[in-house]
């Protein structure tokens, strides 16, 4: 796995510019390009705002901002998972052709989704900052930590999806449903409080409620996290990480023939 | 930075740092599936019926390329060259043995890779260098000469899908070619641009060969092979059949070819057939011999058969007469020969084709044709008849010659293939020498004396 970390790391440029591309590429052709990134959480935010503070009561106060902040981290992740799953798949030609660490292609399309939700923080923290939240500069700080162990949770899941996607298409549907399912099991729409007790513990088992809990406690209500919280999330990311990186180096191998 | 600490390591056993590719004892099977099913309810439902086809296309390669060599791979399509080149990309894992390739791989397999046209020129190198395991600085370094090469000029930023096509393989090329790999693999190459930009390339590809890089090539291209390659390696059915030099090697592999066109294996076809095709061969030859009289099975030994083909259409007599309108199987060299070939239908078949082989007592063919060749109508044929094959001039040297008629039908493939169909001897007083008598004429000095002693 060493060299395999080795290799990916001399194919830094490839990672780069795969993410340049696909960023760029992203909104091509719109009027507004890239400010796409940043339109489409505003908008979102708007619609939720509607909805939450017209219609849905739900008793949390300012739960537009409640959910914003939550919501922006998830898509993040269910976009790594879902969309992780086929990136090799849509890169057959390359694969099919040409030599590289298979890595590079779940990695980069993470890290692509990784880059839109970093520039999308710009406006959560814009509107964290309107609504009156005053985070202190120490949590500010905490907030790539969390970024970061949310990272590497998504570049284990979709080092592992991807690979196995290439043998079982099937799992880019249900992948479509699991991460739905996985959106009510965390705590986004809802406070972890609501929960009941007995089920808790199961719901800490899940590390993005940690991560969307840490992120809450930033942008909502302005304190450090407790990083106590997070280790569980901190662990899992890793082992996930390993999982991914291990079940990927074994697949890969047969990638061009399945493709 | 870190594959330079690994090299130096390496570089402590001087036999170690020579071989810069090392396979060995590998085999590579395929499953060819009847039906595919990736989906789970398919694999679920259907998981006894996943039938597949194993099919080895390598079965026992060994092979050791030093550094700085340049290795040519031949073999007819299907023989496993192309897989074995992937294998050397490391885009395939062998299921058994090993493959070992010291320092960075560059392949011209896939010129282009990850060209998106909408970017521009400049940003696809980036993109496409960066494939290749080039860092940011190592790019830029490369940047002026890439562009250079490519000769885009001012176009290198527009976007790339406002080039021609002639436009993006070259700055494809460029690329892949100054990656200064250590290892520089390449399958078909030379196909890009013009005459002119071809010959830049060749001259490209003969400069990375005297900065000393490995270079594996792949082509059907025996010359391209011979003008770069020290080495060529003839791979067929998933063995290495003989590895050396260029010369020796592409002569055997020839002769190879030719026999098996001469079994009426079409280039197409081969992939499949020519395992059958070698084993009918061997049938037939087997089964002819012990039918045959001394003197036919002398010809047989001598490399040739006999008559095989499904016999729809068969040929019935050959007339053989020479110059002088005389039946008979004699004549001089340089005199007119003329074939008749009747024969007989069965059966109408679609459209048919002629051909003639000429060949020399040791086997060698002389000269053969046919009628699809030589692009005259093709011709459907529902009622005996008779073709005609003329030769104003036999100048053929002396010797024994057999020569064969053949209906073939479609492409290829052998109605009545009679390749002992007849025997012609040659003659001649003058004692000229060698194969053929060139059509020729001298002109003396016209100052000089004649010696009349002779």
């Amino acid at each position: 796995m060493i060299t395999t970390f080795k290799e990916i790391f001399n194919y830094r440029e490839m990672i780069t510019s795969l993410v340049r591309k696909d960023l760029r590429g992203r909104y091509k052709g719109s009027v507004l390009g890239f400010l796409w990134t940043f339109i489409n959480p505003l908008l979102q935010l708007l619609v939720y705002n509607m909805v939450f503070s017209i219609i849905l009561r739900a008793g949390v106060e300012k739960f537009y901002l409640y959910l914003f902040v939550a919501l922006i981290p998830w898509i993040f992740f269910s976009a790594a998972l879902t969309g992780g799953a086929v990136s090799v798949i849509s890169q057959k030609d390359l694969i099919n052709k040409i030599y590289f660490p298979r890595e590079v292609i779940p990695i980069s399309y993470v890290t692509s989704c990784f880059v839109n939700m970093v520039l999308s923080f710009i406006v959560v923290i814009a509107v964290s900052l309107i609504s009156g939240v005053r985070p202190t500069l120490l949590a500010l700080l905490c907030l790539p930590i969390i970024m970061l162990v949310e990272y590497v949770l998504a570049i284990g899941m979709a080092l592992i999806v991807s690979a196995l996607t290439v043998y079982l298409r099937d799992l880019e549907y249900i992948l479509g449903i699991i991460s739905m399912a996985w959106m009510y099991a965390t705590p986004i729409c809802y406070p972890l409080s609501m929960v009941p007790d007995k089920y808790k513990n199961l719901f800490r088992l899940n590390p993005m409620t940690d991560i969307i809990g840490a992120y809450r406690a930033i942008l909502y209500d302005g304190k450090v996290p407790e990083l106590s919280t997070l280790w569980t999330s901190v662990v899992l990311g890793l082992v996930c990480m390993i999982a991914g990186f291990l079940i990927f180096g074994k697949l890969k191998k047969h990638f061009a023939e399945e493709l | 930075m870190f594959e330079n600490d690994q090299n130096d390591i390496k570089k402590t056993t001087q036999d170690e740092q020579e071989i810069a590719i090392r396979v060995k004892d590998v085999k590579k099977k395929f499953k060819l599936y009847y039906d595919k099913g990736t989906s789970l309810k398919e694999k679920a439902l259907f998981w006894k019926r996943n039938r597949y086809e194993e099919r080895t296309v390598l079965n026992g390669i060994t092979l050791e390329i030093k550094k700085g060599e340049t290795v040519g791979l031949i073999g007819h399509n299907g023989c496993g060259k192309s897989t074995l080149l992937k294998l050397i990309t490391r885009i395939l894992y062998p299921d058994e043995g090993t493959v070992e390739v010291k320092g960075r791989v560059s392949s011209l397999l896939e010129l282009g890779a990850g060209f998106h046209p909408d970017l521009s020129g400049r940003e696809n190198i980036y993109t496409n260098a960066s494939i290749f395991g080039l860092s940011k600085a190592e790019i830029d370094e490369r940047l002026q000469s890439i562009i250079d090469f490519s000769e885009l000029g001012e176009f290198i930023d527009n976007p790339v899908r406002t080039y021609s096509s002639g436009m993006y393989m070259r700055l494809a090329f460029s690329v892949a070619i100054n990656v200064d790999a250590d290892v520089l693999l390449v399958d078909e190459i030379l196909a890009v641009g013009d005459t002119n930009f071809q010959a830049k390339c060749f001259n490209k590809m003969q400069d990375i060969k005297a900065a000393g890089t490995t270079i594996v090539i792949v082509s059907h291209s025996l010359s391209q092979i011979e003008q770069i390659c020290d080495r060529s390696v003839w791979i067929h059915a998933g063995k290495i059949k003989e590895d050396g030099v260029p010369d020796n090697v592409h002569n055997d592999y020839m002769d190879f070819m030719l026999s098996l066109r001469r079994n009426n294996v079409s280039l197409a076809q081969m992939t499949e057939e020519v395992q059958r095709a070698m084993e009918e061969k061997e049938n037939t030859e087997n089964a002819l011999r012990s039918e045959m009289t001394p003197e036919q099975l002398d010809v047989v030994e001598k490399g040739q058969e006999l008559r095989w083909g499904s016999r729809e259409i068969e040929i019935t007599k050959v007339t053989v007469t020479n110059g002088k309108g005389v039946p008979g199987k004699f004549l001089d060299v340089g005199d007119a020969i003329h074939f008749k070939v009747d024969y007989d239908v069965h059966k109408p078949l679609g459209t048919v084709v002629f051909g003639v082989g000429i060949y020399r007592k040791d086997g060698l063919n002389v000269y053969g044709t046919n009628t699809m060749i030589e692009g005259l109508d093709t011709l459907y044929i529902d009622k005996p008849g008779s073709f005609e094959f003329d030769v104003p001039e036999f100048t053929l040297m002396p010797g024994r010659y057999v020569v064969g008629f053949a209906i073939e039908y479609g492409q290829g493939i052998p109605v009545d293939y009679w390749k002992t169909s007849c025997e012609i001897e040659t003659f001649t007083k003058l004692r000229d020498v060698g194969a053929v008598r060139i059509k020729h004429s001298w002109k003396l000095p016209d100052n000089a004396k004649v010696d009349t002693n002779d």
